[in-house]
């Protein structure tokens, strides 16, 4: 019998062509905005998730300084903490660490044309050789201009210059450098191994998750030779912390941060799933925003059913009183009404689910180009048929009320009305 | 035992402040395989009688009995089952679902009581050949006369193989030609089939094919003749 109510419904809908098609569109425009921002949403999520494991791993934490770092907000300010990086390495559940210092130094570089040296105040960075080894993620691979090579573990007197920096002292591959240091330590003289490449424009720019880039105006040189020039280690900016494997990274990172901590470093341990949270926390802040926002066109869907619906069961009130005179039940001509409302729904689910699929495709590839990453499309089965069955049940629910009023309908009322 | 009776019943309507007094107190009975003529002029209360002897409304007072079964004790489901297994309407605007064909409009009372789909569309072709529109099976009613309505009309009020067909006008919307083969249309029936056959009517014709006619006037039974 359903199926005879489904053939009456398709009938009287494809009766009144123009007017189910208007409807339709009502709903399908709801149901394409939602569709296309929850799996563009879904998609980003994903997308970000990736990333972030990619660059950071899910079984390291990070020790940034306290305050930096909490939910959906990263500071601005760049402050120091101090740290005994071998200390850390030799901790129970730590199997690497890395750690960047910087300071900012007095340097010189080669004589100009005029006989007279360049130098300046410069920033020099420490980098911890782990850096381009165990978290070669972190930081990406610093491309080098042709000639240059990588820092080697037991590379001491060294430097790799940003191609800024190697303009401003005049030094190419080869010459040297001469970095002053605290005033009780000698100067040293570092050899300039490499230079680092000018990024062309369009390159994914690796490592910004962390917020150290390799920069063209900074000097880098061995962690271990930031000790040879300045005895305080109180100049940390970041350090990275590989944890034993099948450890729990959460609890290696709090009792890191705890110990650290009674030592008198002011350091926050973040670990994957905060940064993975804090994006979380912000990502589905905006997909319900947006979410809600596609919902009212969807509402504004379902009344537009429930007005055509209205005006159908108003039309068709000798229609429903006929079908009543030879013999259907009040729950015949609901039946019959409510299939009707719930394919209009469907139609515009369907219709709506292809088109915001269609239009996530698009927005993911532009995402896509302007993020340079491949965004995931998330075009889940259950997705699709909870969108579906959604459309139905929306569609349904608008009609509910004017199929109960055609349902209640009195026979000879109804059989009357012209 | 009569089919059909009806005893004191009144129905007053609520028009506004008005109140209708459409049946005073009426009595009737109709035995199975008549033929019988509700004659009266507008407003005696014929169509308000039709309507109650068929189950479409219920009276405000007296009593109605459709094969021994007082209509008063049924549901509205009960009511609805009772119209659609032994009852068949005819209506004098054929009242047809328009987007559905002849085939279809047919098939109607079968589908409400669940009959298979193989079996209502045999049933309704025969109907159809059986009132001369074997050739316009498929036609939706406004490609169709009126005289071809009506027909789709009777082959629909005979789709559940009912007691009694209630027409309620069945010529006041056909030329006389037309009408007349509808009449005999439905004089045939009874004959053939022995269905009971209430037509409410102002057509003298009509009256013709009864046999029995029952005038009313005011909500009453005012005459009854029994003919040939």
């Amino acid at each position: 019998m359903v199926r005879d109510f489904l053939t009456l419904a398709a009938w009287s809908i494809l009766h009144r062509k123009v007017r189910s098609w208007l409807t339709v569109i009502g709903v399908f425009i709801g149901i394409t905005a939602v569709v296309a921002l929850i799996s563009v949403a879904l998609g980003l999520e994903r997308t970000i998730d990736n990333e972030v494991s990619k660059v950071f791993g899910v079984d390291t934490f990070m020790l940034v300084p306290r305050g930096t770092f909490s939910a959906g907000r990263t500071s601005q300010r760049a402050a120091q903490y101090a740290l005994d990086l071998d200390g850390l390495r030799k901790a129970d559940g730590v199997v690497a660490a890395a750690a960047v210092r910087q300071r900012t130094a007095f340097v010189q570089g080669q004589a100009g044309p005029d006989g007279r040296l360049a130098q300046g105040f410069l920033p020099v960075m420490g980098l911890s050789p782990e850096l381009t080894t165990s978290f070669a993620s972190f930081i990406g691979t610093l491309e080098l201009e042709p000639g240059g090579r990588p820092f080697r573990l037991g590379d001491r007197r060294v430097a790799m210059l940003g191609s800024e920096v190697a303009a401003r002292l005049r030094v190419e591959v080869g010459q040297t450098i001469v970095v002053a240091g605290d005033g009780d330590k000698p100067e040293l003289t570092l050899e300039v191994i490499g230079i680092l490449a000018t990024p062309s424009a369009g390159t994914p720019r690796r490592g910004a998750a962390s917020g150290v880039t390799p920069s063209g105006d900074t000097i880098y040189i061995p962690y271990e030779t930031m000790g040879l020039l300045w005895a305080q280690t109180d100049d940390v900016l970041v350090t990275l912390v590989r944890t034993t494997p099948g450890r729990n990274v959460d609890e290696v990172a709090d009792r890191v941060q705890a110990a650290l901590r009674a030592q008198g470093s002011n350091v926050s341990a973040v670990t994957y799933s905060d940064i993975s949270g804090a994006i979380r926390t912000v990502t589905t802040t905006v997909s319900a925003f947006l979410a809600g926002i596609a919902g009212i066109s969807l509402l504004v869907g379902g009344v537009g059913v429930m007005n055509t619906m209205y005006t159908s069961v108003l039309e068709r009130t000798k229609e429903i009183g006929i079908m009543k005179a030879v013999g259907a039940k009040n729950s015949h001509i609901l039946s019959i009404f409510l299939i009707e409302s719930g394919l209009m729904g469907l139609v515009g689910g369907v219709v709506g689910t292809v088109l915001g699929l269609g239009i996530s495709f698009v927005a993911s590839a532009i995402l896509g180009r302007i993020f340079e990453v491949r965004v995931a499309v998330v075009a889940s089965p259950a997705l699709i048929v909870a969108t579906l069955a959604g459309a139905f049940a929306l569609g349904a629910i608008a009609g509910l009320w004017p199929a109960w009023r055609a349902a209640r309908l009195p026979v000879v009322d109804a059989l009357r009305y012209e | 035992m009569s089919l059909l009776r009806v005893q004191g019943i009144a129905k007053t309507y609520q028009l506004g402040k008005i109140a209708v007094r459409a049946l005073r107190g009426l009595d009737l009975a109709i035995a199975r395989g008549e033929i019988v003529a509700l004659m009266g002029p507008s407003g005696s209360g014929k169509s308000t009688l039709m309507h109650i002897l068929g189950a479409l409304d219920t009276p405000t007072s007296g009593v109605a009995m459709f094969d021994g079964q007082s209509l008063a004790q049924l549901s509205e489901n009960g009511l609805a089952t009772l119209r659609g297994r032994k009852v068949g309407f005819v209506f004098q605007t054929f009242n047809l679902v328009p987007n559905l064909s002849a085939q279809k409009n047919v098939e109607l009372p079968m589908i409400f009581l669940g009959l298979p789909r193989r079996k209502r569309a045999a049933r309704a072709s025969e109907l159809l050949t059986k009132v001369g529109l074997a050739d316009r099976i498929h036609h939706k009613p406004n490609e169709l006369s009126g005289g071809e309505c009506q027909r789709v009309a009777i082959a629909r009020a005979l789709a559940n193989d009912p007691e009694i067909i209630l027409a309620d006008e069945p010529t006041g919307n056909l030329d006389t030609e037309t009408g007349a083969a509808v009449l005999d249309l439905l004089k045939r029936l009874s004959a053939e089939d022995g269905k009971t056959v209430v037509i409410v009517t102002h057509d003298p014709e009509a009256a013709r094919i009864a046999n029995r006619v029952v005038r009313m006037r005011d909500g009453r039974v005012v005459e009854e003749s029994a003919r040939g």
